[in-house]
């Protein structure tokens, strides 16, 4: 039989038509492999971790909030079907839908108090019907609901030996405990089956690590800290993809407190707030971005990126070392040969470097910081006993709602819940900036810069959604290879 | 200090002078052939240490060379020449400096801002401060430096090399720090290098070694010398240890990219083995000095011993004759000078026994005859009356017959008391022939002078010439005497002093201690019997010729009174002197051994006897 060339270019046209359609439909099956780069010790949304974005990232596998946001910042119902509020937004009611936690048992309004209450005690907490539940605090809060799609306040069902049970798309199976997670699709989920059968996390594996050892074509995806950025760009990414999230993480300067003790058992000195003032005065925020973190970030005068708040440009970011100086000299930094000790990710190869960069901006204006690594400087239990002055901290944006973000961001700052129950009570951007703007007239925190997070995705995994904060949205996520 | 003596130690003090003079002699050479050897030591090291610093710097030169001359190199500061992003270049410097194993390396931009740094790369956009001081040409060479790094400074090695563009130069600066110059040294033992760090921010170190602050005093006045005269320079540093861990250190100024010298280059060479070398040398010196002073002073021993003995028999002889022992002969010994002196000693000695033969024999001969004209004169005296009174009984008988028997009587009383005034003077000679031997016992002398006294005392009172006796007696204890004979000596002194004072008068007896140890050849104190009277008194001439025998100024003295006054005396071994003046009176001083009951009066007794 012969064709002709109208003919094979039919044939070929209906053959890629249908491979193009074959490869954006989405399959069942599979297992997307997921590479971590910091180890997670417990999935448990309220157990304290170094890396709580890694330890998130799984636990949303499994553990439901009762909201969610998508990638376009948009409000969702999730174990909540629905919820209203009372005119002074002190008393909010949501209604549960019907949904079964993994063990088979369902999910009630007895349940979701149980974990709301260990997430925040200081609410009440009330269930008129089995799938009704009523939370009262005692000042208005305006967006409960966004709060609610924070992992803290997801619905854990915690057995008395210490398991943690879901009711979210997949089920733990398999648990090596910083080493490996492996999830599989619940089949009786509410929402529907996920598309692939499993998804598998390798945790404590840098890409570039995979990259030297060319293992990368497992994998589904990957997080990527700045030299693995470099890395693959310098590598060429043919056919990979890298997802960058909006500048969100919060890189800060956070003074610890003075009466927490170090390891020494002597109570840590307090840093003169004037020396505080001129380290923040000191900074060159524009060539830590710029340079360092090779301009996936942006200098940062607030809390909040500029890009969630509006008002990030008037919080003042500007290096100015002349008054750095001066206020260093009034404060007898130089005389008394003051040095700061200042503590960073040991296991972060970025902080160290803008750790010392702040060294050598302080070192200008006359204050000496020492920077050095520490293996724990996000746990609250850590920075009790460490012994430094401060610590750089890269926190996660932890919402898209900016009074929920700065509320749920103050506690890991070091400060105090009145501030944080004012952010949650702040009904605009202005109440909002005042209330950024006290959190950081102090200058015990000093932020640094915001940051983006970065992701690698292999070309044969689709619908991996990135929020803009960095946090993933897995729910229509299929990879390629499966039936 | 005996003869012997004297020469003894001036032997022994040559003997000791000249192996002294040899022992330091030795030790000078052997510390200036250390010294020699040490700066020997020294210089090669500071040789090698020149030629590895030389090699280091090129080796740097090298590499930084190799860098600035890459494609890659030329490529990139093209590029930022450009406007390319100085972002992006902030790891460049590292990944160039690990492929030359550099330790710093900074690559710069025209206005000298940083844009990446290797050794700190958290330090780009900040401009090299050094490297805009317009002071100097921009060495081609490598240079010493002090680099910041986050630890503080560290003293480098450093090259500087542009990078050529078509518009503004690029800079390198790139190298090594300085220890792995001072880890390539093959230091030998007791050697050891070291670099004083001095940066121009932050204080001083010493590179190489461990050294703490109190090291560090010791050694800035050198290096501040050193530094101050850009010339090398050196000074002993005593480290302690008594002197054992002195260490000879030499400072040599390193220059630097500016006037300010970076840096010291320090070599120590510790002394402690030429010490140890020298004291072994010293040690032996002294073993030597003190077996030659040893030999010197036993051959000079015998030595002096020879030569001194002929002189000591010499002086013997001399010392027994001066005892008054002159039968005492000197052997010659040797034909030398020694045995001329023995020779002419016993000559002397020869003719001085034969001078006193015919002294004594003179003497003997003028006391007979003083004898004689005494006993002419003494018998001339009652023999004159004697004629007389024959020659006027001759002449009675002739004459007048009836007075004969008148005259006959009274002649014959008369030759009777002459014949026994002859007898008198006879007995007078005869005892002072015959004074016996003391038997010597304790005698209290002023009992025995109260008692003299008592049995003069009708003597004294006797009208018109009443002499009046004063006793100052100062209760001295016994003295070593024989009671009869110094009885004797006071009666004949109490008889002078009557004589003396025919017209009445005072006589004065007086004792007392002499603690001056007045008898001379006698360690004990001695009593002293003074008696003085108020008579006519002596003039100095009779004065000396007082105890001569046989001399008197009296009409009817013999003149032996005073002579057995001082033979008393002298047996006794005690002395007599005395002391008058014309027309006030006259004092006699006996001085008399105190009675010394261990035994004293027995060597005396035999002494006397």
């Amino acid at each position: 039989m012969k064709l002709s060339f109208s003919q094979l270019l039919a044939i070929s046209c209906a053959l890629v038509t249908s491979f193009a359609y074959a490869s954006s439909r989405p399959r069942y099956g599979g297992t997307a492999r997921v590479l971590l780069h910091d180890r997670v010790n417990s999935l448990d949304p309220l157990a304290e971790e170094d890396h709580p974005q890694s330890r998130d990232r799984m636990a949303a596998l499994t553990f439901e909030t009762l909201t969610q946001i998508d990638s376009q910042g948009r409000l969702l119902p999730r174990l909540a079907r629905s919820w209203q509020s009372d005119p002074s937004h002190r008393v909010w009611t949501f209604r549960l839908r019907l949904a079964d936690f993994h063990d088979a048992s369902p999910v009630t309004a007895a349940d979701v108090i149980a974990s709301l209450k260990s997430a925040n005690a200081d609410w009440r907490y009330s269930a008129p019907d089995r799938q009704t539940v009523v939370i009262e605090s005692s000042s208005a809060i305006h967006h409960l609901p966004e709060m609610m799609a924070l992992e803290k306040f997801a619905v854990v069902k915690r057995g008395a030996d210490g398991t943690v049970t879901g009711s979210g798309p997949y089920r733990l199976s398999e648990w090596q405990q910083g080493e490996r997670a492996l999830f599989v699709a619940n089949e009786d989920y509410w929402g529907g089956r996920s598309y692939p059968d499993a998804i598998e996390f390798q945790m404590g594996s840098s890409l570039r690590d995979q990259l030297l050892q060319r293992q990368l074509g497992p994998y589904a995806a990957a997080e990527l800290n700045f030299d693995g950025l470099r890395s693959l760009e310098q590598g060429g990414a043919n056919g990979q993809n890298v997802a960058l999230s909006r500048p969100a993480d919060l890189l800060v300067l956070v003074f610890l407190q003075p009466d927490l003790g170090g390891r020494t058992g002597r109570a840590r000195r307090p840093i003169d707030p004037r020396v505080r003032q001129a380290l923040a005065l000191s900074l060159n925020r524009t060539a830590i971005s710029n340079v360092l973190l090779q301009r996936q970030g942006a200098p940062a005068g607030g809390l909040l990126p500029q890009w969630l708040t509006g008002y990030e440009f008037l919080l003042p970011e500007d290096q100015d070392t002349d008054a750095a100086r001066k206020l260093a000299a009034s404060a007898g930094a130089v005389t008394q040969a003051l040095t700061v000790a200042l503590a960073y990710d040991f296991s972060d190869a970025t902080a160290k470097l803008i750790a010392e960069r702040i060294a050598v901006d302080a070192r200008e204006a006359g204050i000496k910081v020492q920077p050095f690594g520490e293996n724990h400087v996000g746990t609250k239990s850590a920075q009790a006993t460490m012994n430094a002055d401060a610590v750089l901290l890269r926190l996660p944006l932890p919402s898209l709602e900016p009074s929920v973000a700065l509320a749920a961001l103050l506690p890991d700052l070091g400060l105090d819940a009145s501030t944080a129950t004012a952010a949650l009570g702040a009904g605009g951007s202005e109440e909002l900036y005042e209330v950024e703007r006290k959190a950081l007239e102090g200058f015990r925190v000093v932020a640094v810069a915001h940051v983006k997070q970065a992701l690698w995705l292999n070309s044969s995994s689709h619908n991996w959604q990135q929020l803009p904060s960095g946090a993933w949205d897995l729910d229509e996520m299929w990879v390629e290879g499966a039936r | 200090m005996s003869l012997k003596v004297k020469l003894l130690l001036l032997i022994a003090l040559s003997t000791a002078a000249c192996v002294g003079a040899v022992a330091w002699l030795i030790e000078e050479r052997a510390h200036e052939a250390f010294r020699q050897i040490e700066q020997e030591r020294t210089t090669g090291l500071v040789s090698q240490f020149q030629r590895e610093f030389t090699h280091e710097g090129e080796e740097i030169t090298r590499a930084v060379d190799t860098i600035a001359n890459s494609d890659a190199m030329l490529r990139t500061a093209i590029d930022l020449s450009n406007g390319g992003d100085y972002a992006g270049r902030v790891n460049d410097a590292a990944a160039y400096a690990a492929a030359q194993r550099l330790d710093f390396l900074d690559l710069m931009a025209p206005d000298g801002t940083i844009i990446s740094s290797a050794h700190w790369p958290a330090r780009f956009g900040y401009k090299q401060r050094w490297f805009l001081e317009p002071s100097a040409p921009r060495p081609a060479q490598a240079f010493l430096k002090h680099v910041e790094t986050p630890q503080g400074s560290v003293l480098a090695m450093l090259c500087l090399r542009p990078v050529h563009t078509h518009g503004a130069d690029f800079y390198l600066v790139g190298g090594r720090k300085l220890d792995a110059v001072l880890a390539s040294l093959a230091l030998t033992e007791g050697l050891r290098v070291s670099i004083y760090s001095a940066p121009e921010l932050g204080p001083p170190e010493i590179l190489g070694a461990s050294s703490d602050s109190a090291a560090l005093d010791k050694l800035l006045p050198l290096i501040q010398q050193a530094r101050d005269r850009r010339t090398e320079a050196s000074a002993t540093i005593d480290w302690g240890a008594g002197g054992l861990q002195e260490e000879i250190v030499h400072a040599i100024p390193l220059p630097g990219y500016s006037d300010h010298v970076p840096a010291v280059l320090l070599v120590g060479n510790s002394l402690r083995k030429e010490m140890a070398l020298e004291q072994r040398i010293r040690n032996i010196s002294l073993l030597i000095a003190i077996i030659g002073v040893s030999v010197g002073v036993i051959v000079s021993g015998i030595i002096t011993t020879r030569l001194s003995r002929p002189i000591n028999r010499l002086a013997d002889a001399a010392a027994e004759i001066g005892r008054g022992n002159w039968d005492v002969t000197v052997p010659p010994g040797s034909r030398d000078e020694i045995g001329k002196l023995a020779e002419a000693f016993n000559q002397m000695t020869r003719e001085l026994i034969a001078q006193r033969e015919r002294l004594v024999q003179s003497e003997r001969v003028a006391a007979w005859r003083e004898l004689a004209r005494r006993l002419a004169h003494e018998l001339k005296n009652p023999l004159f009356p004697l004629q007389i009174t024959v020659e006027n009984l001759l002449r009675a008988r002739e004459t007048t017959p009836e007075q004969f028997d008148e005259i006959f009587r009274e002649s014959t009383a008369t030759l009777l008391a002459e014949i026994d005034n002859l007898k008198t003077i006879i007995g007078r000679f005869s005892d002072f022939s015959k004074m016996p031997a003391p038997q010597l016992q304790a005698v209290d002398l002023d009992e025995l002078i109260r008692g003299v006294v008592h049995l003069f005392q009708g003597q004294l009172t006797r009208e018109p010439m009443r002499i009046h006796s004063e006793f100052e007696l100062g209760r001295v204890p016994p003295v070593t005497g024989d009671p009869v004979l110094l009885r004797r000596v006071i009666e004949n002194l109490v008889l002078n002093a009557i004589d003396a004072m025919p017209k009445g008068g005072t006589l004065t007896f007086r004792t007392r201690l002499d603690d001056s140890e007045g008898l001379g050849h006698l360690n004990h104190q001695a009593a002293v019997f003074e008696i003085s009277d108020t008579g006519q008194g002596l003039t100095p001439e009779e004065c000396q010729r007082l105890f001569t025998p046989y001399y008197t100024n009296k009409q009817h003295g013999t003149g032996l009174g005073l002579a057995i006054v001082q033979a008393v005396v002298s047996d006794h071994h005690g002395k007599i002197k005395v002391s008058s003046t014309k027309n006030l009176g006259t004092t006699f001083y006996i001085e008399l051994p105190l009675w010394d009951a261990a035994g004293e009066s027995n060597d005396r007794g035999t002494a006397a006897s």
